[in-house]
């Protein structure tokens, strides 16, 4: 019993100063962890356009890079006259793409994307995000396609 | 005065007379610290004289380019701020004086740093100087490479010009690629899903703090084994007859045959900084496409090749491939043996050169436009 107990305080106290240790390190990491991005999207669904004007799109094959929310977009009108718009970012590096008439393309590896955001070629592994996109007050609006269209003014 | 140690005999006969200055000195010294046998066994470091003998300068002349790095990295900070990085540098560049020739030495001095330290560990590598009992000098070697290739990963994103915003998003997604950690580790060290002024901060704490400390702490555990064990002696040198050896004496005779060394290469820093200073291209937007010909530093073209050789489903294979450069390096140390005509040690040689050999190949292939 003696003899123990100098080992069982030695014991005691690794495990203390492990306790120790996780409870300063927690708030450390928690810290250091990355905070949830806020939703670009508004209460109403919505993201304000940003550095694109309605003349930048005004005719037909006409398209041009800006952003929503902090992160980066494209909008483009097709031969069509639809008007489309896809997240930026290149599914393979990251990289922000380049609306180039009759096919959406980026620098950074070559890849490649049809007008409908679909990977043609190149290394991108699927296809661009794309996102609803709406005029409004004489602004372009982003939504999240998937869910319920967002009530046009 | 009562000395508290003895000077021990033979450095009697060794120190400067005690009327001299620097023998006072040393004496005064002696008698509070009783370092003589450190000062001893290092007074005695020899270097061996063979046809190889320059690649032993490798290493002092990286040493050199880190304390350029040091210097001129804290000038920069002198008027870096990571909250205005990208007008901050271009203050550096436009309105301090020498400013731009400060920036641009730093930038040389990392890349010929870089490159010494591929000459020092390929050289290392085939004089075959990490076989045992030096198996933790390489092994903190190879650890000092990795960290100085994260010193210029994370030292390209700070002017937060357009190429180092998207380099950085590419090179982040590379980590991404990793499994289990590779996403949490690219959060951690961007903080947040993308690359912002937020990783700034993250990257010149890093760049400026941890890895300065680091590296510092490991150049000298490296240098206290090679100081402790002696410098290599490569196998076609240590057959030699001993009356046939001829060495260097390392102090001093080896370490100022370096001085003009450093006087050559601090002049050409000046020159090439002054000849092709580092450009600072318009600041990063993140709304824009990214520029036209992209591609990382050269020590990381190799790497960049190979991945657009493999693209989308097959990448892990130019992944897989290319990590075994760092793991045959891990484990090289540990199975190669100190024998000269081991079977072992012909392959691992063999192996290196198929390495180089395919760095250098990629390298300028994934420099070529």
């Amino acid at each position: 019993m003696k003899k123990n107990t100098r080992r069982s305080f030695l014991g005691l106290l690794s495990a203390a100063g492990v306790g120790w240790l996780a409870a300063g390190l927690y708030p450390v990491f928690r810290y250091l962890s990355p905070q949830q991005a806020p939703d670009p999207f508004g209460k109403d669904g919505l993201a304000a356009v940003e550095k694109i004007t309605l003349a930048d799109v005004a005719k037909p094959n006409m398209g041009k890079n800006g952003g929503y929310g902090g992160r980066g977009l494209i909008v483009f009108r097709n031969a069509q006259g639809e008007l489309k718009a896809f997240d930026s970012k290149c599914t393979h590096a990251g990289c922000n793409v380049e609306f180039e008439a009759t096919k959406i393309y980026c620098h950074c590896h070559g890849g490649t994307y049809n007008l409908d955001g679909k990977n043609i070629a190149g290394p991108p592994p699927r296809p661009l995000t794309e996102l609803g996109v709406l005029e409004k007050d004489d602004a372009l609006f982003v939504y999240r396609l998937g869910g319920a269209r967002p009530a046009q003014a | 005065m009562t000395p508290d140690y003895e000077i021990p005999p033979e450095a009697e006969t060794q120190l400067p007379p005690p009327n001299k200055l620097t023998g006072r000195l040393s004496r005064y010294l002696l008698n509070r610290y009783p370092v003589w046998p450190i000062i001893d066994h290092l007074s005695k470091k020899v270097v061996p004289r063979h046809r190889d003998t320059v690649w032993y300068n490798m290493g002092g002349i990286a040493l050199f380019f880190l304390v350029v790095q040091i210097i001129t990295g804290a000038l920069l900070m002198v008027y870096y701020r990571p909250s205005q990085p990208w007008a901050s540098v271009q203050r550096i560049v436009m309105e301090v004086p020498y400013g731009n020739l400060i920036r641009s030495i730093h930038n040389w001095s990392a890349n010929l740093m870089i490159l010494t330290l591929f000459l020092h560990m390929f050289s290392t590598f085939f004089m075959k100087a990490y076989r045992p009992p030096r198996e933790l000098t390489w092994l903190s070697g190879a650890v000092l490479m990795a960290i100085t290739l994260l010193f210029g990963f994370s030292g390209y994103l700070l002017p937060w010009d357009d190429l180092s915003f998207f380099a950085t998003r590419v090179g982040m997604s590379e980590i991404e690629r990793a499994p289990l950690i590779g996403h949490w580790i690219a959060g951690l060290a961007r903080g947040g899903a993308d690359v912002t002024v937020d990783t700034i901060g993250r990257f010149y704490l890093l760049h400026v703090m941890v890895m300065p400390i680091v590296v510092l702490t490991i150049v000298g555990i490296h240098l206290f084994f090679v100081q402790v064990q002696g410098v290599s002696e490569p196998d076609h040198f240590a057959a030699l007859p001993p009356e046939k050896k001829r060495y260097h004496k390392f102090f001093t005779e080896f370490l100022f045959s370096e001085a003009p060394i450093w006087l050559f290469l601090s002049a050409l820093l000046v020159a090439l900084a002054a000849a092709w200073p580092r450009t600072l291209l318009p600041e990063a937007d993140p709304f824009a496409a990214a520029p036209l010909g992209i591609k990382p530093e050269w020590y990381f073209l190799s790497q960049f090749q190979l991945l657009k050789m493999f693209p989308g489903k097959v990448e892990m294979v130019g992944l897989l491939l290319w990590s075994l450069i760092p793991l045959g390096i891990l484990v090289v140390a540990f199975v190669d043996r100190s024998i000269p005509t081991d079977n072992r040690g012909r392959w691992t040689t063999r192996i290196g050169i198929v390495a180089l050999a395919g760095l250098i190949v990629y390298t300028i292939w994934g420099w070529l436009p």
